[in-house]
């Protein structure tokens, strides 16, 4: 069972990968990137982690893809000029199919060495709970930085946002 | 066949190549912005087969973490992209090439 979803969730975040890398508008490219993080959750459900399976789904699916298309949608009124690639399509495929045959060979290769499950201690899921007690305690000092960093990107992007006339230094 | 912790590294590779292509390749900041996403979140899932190997949860804070630098870099590259296509008219990194002038 978990080999099927395995490999099912993997085909589908490559897939989405590739597709994000190929799509020759910003917009497909955009919805095809949600698809891949949204696998990309599959697979960390796979690995006991399903606190980091919703937050994939909520931040980055959710969150950044949100603001990625609102960009993109203010960019690409009128102005945005239909991109003229250095290269074509074919060859931006023929770059990215490598990424996807160096999985498929290595996984291949490993088949057939007969490399096993995980080994090691089991591990409990990785659920808010046990997550939070750590982020809590051990990295207390670690998550009161990061969330100076979001504080400095919010004002950041403020103050890059504001209108030319507007702005204090100016 | 049981899957192991090679199988999640072996896919994580495979993504990043994917994304350092795209970061090579495309020309388009926006996609390029994107691609720089699917590398993070190959990272993301080497923290979480080390924390599953090794029975710790220390690599899903980092996840934590990874997510919130993620998250602030978009936000930031999107508003220095918006600025530079108010001033340029244009976010072809081909096309801005004013320091090379």
């Amino acid at each position: 069972m978990e080999t099927v979803l395995f490999y099912l969730f993997g085909a589908m975040l490559l897939g989405g990968a590739v597709m994000t890398v190929a799509s020759r508008s910003a917009v497909v490219s955009a919805v095809w990137l949600v698809f891949a993080f949204v696998s990309a959750a599959g697979i960390f459900a796979l690995l006991a982690a399903p606190f980091l399976a919703i937050l994939q789904i909520l931040i980055y699916a959710g969150a950044i893809m949100v603001l990625f298309l609102f960009v993109i949608m203010m960019l690409q009124g009128p102005v945005l000029p239909a991109e003229r690639e250095r290269r074509g399509l074919p060859k931006l495929l023929v770059l990215a199919a490598p990424a996807a045959a160096i999985a498929v060979i290595v996984i291949g290769w490993l088949a057939r060495r007969g490399v096993t499950a995980f080994d090691g201690p089991p591990v409990e899921a990785g659920t808010a709970a046990r997550v939070a007690e750590l982020l809590l305690n051990r990295y207390l000092l670690a998550f009161e930085l990061i969330s100076v960093v979001l504080l400095v990107a919010i004002i950041g992007a403020l103050a890059l946002g504001r209108r030319e006339e507007d702005r204090p230094w100016r | 066949m049981a899957i192991g912790l090679i199988h999640y590294l072996a896919l994580a590779a495979a993504l990043f190549l994917v994304g350092m292509a795209g970061v090579t390749i495309r020309r388009n900041s926006l996609i390029m912005l994107m691609s720089i996403e699917i590398m993070l979140c190959a990272v993301n899932i080497v923290f979480a087969a080390y924390s599953r190997v090794h029975g710790d949860l220390s690599g899903h804070v980092f996840v934590m973490m990874n997510f919130a630098v993620a998250a602030a870099e978009a936000a930031i590259g999107l508003a220095i992209l918006v600025e530079i296509h108010r001033l340029r008219r244009t976010v072809n990194v081909d096309e801005l090439k004013t320091l090379m002038e």
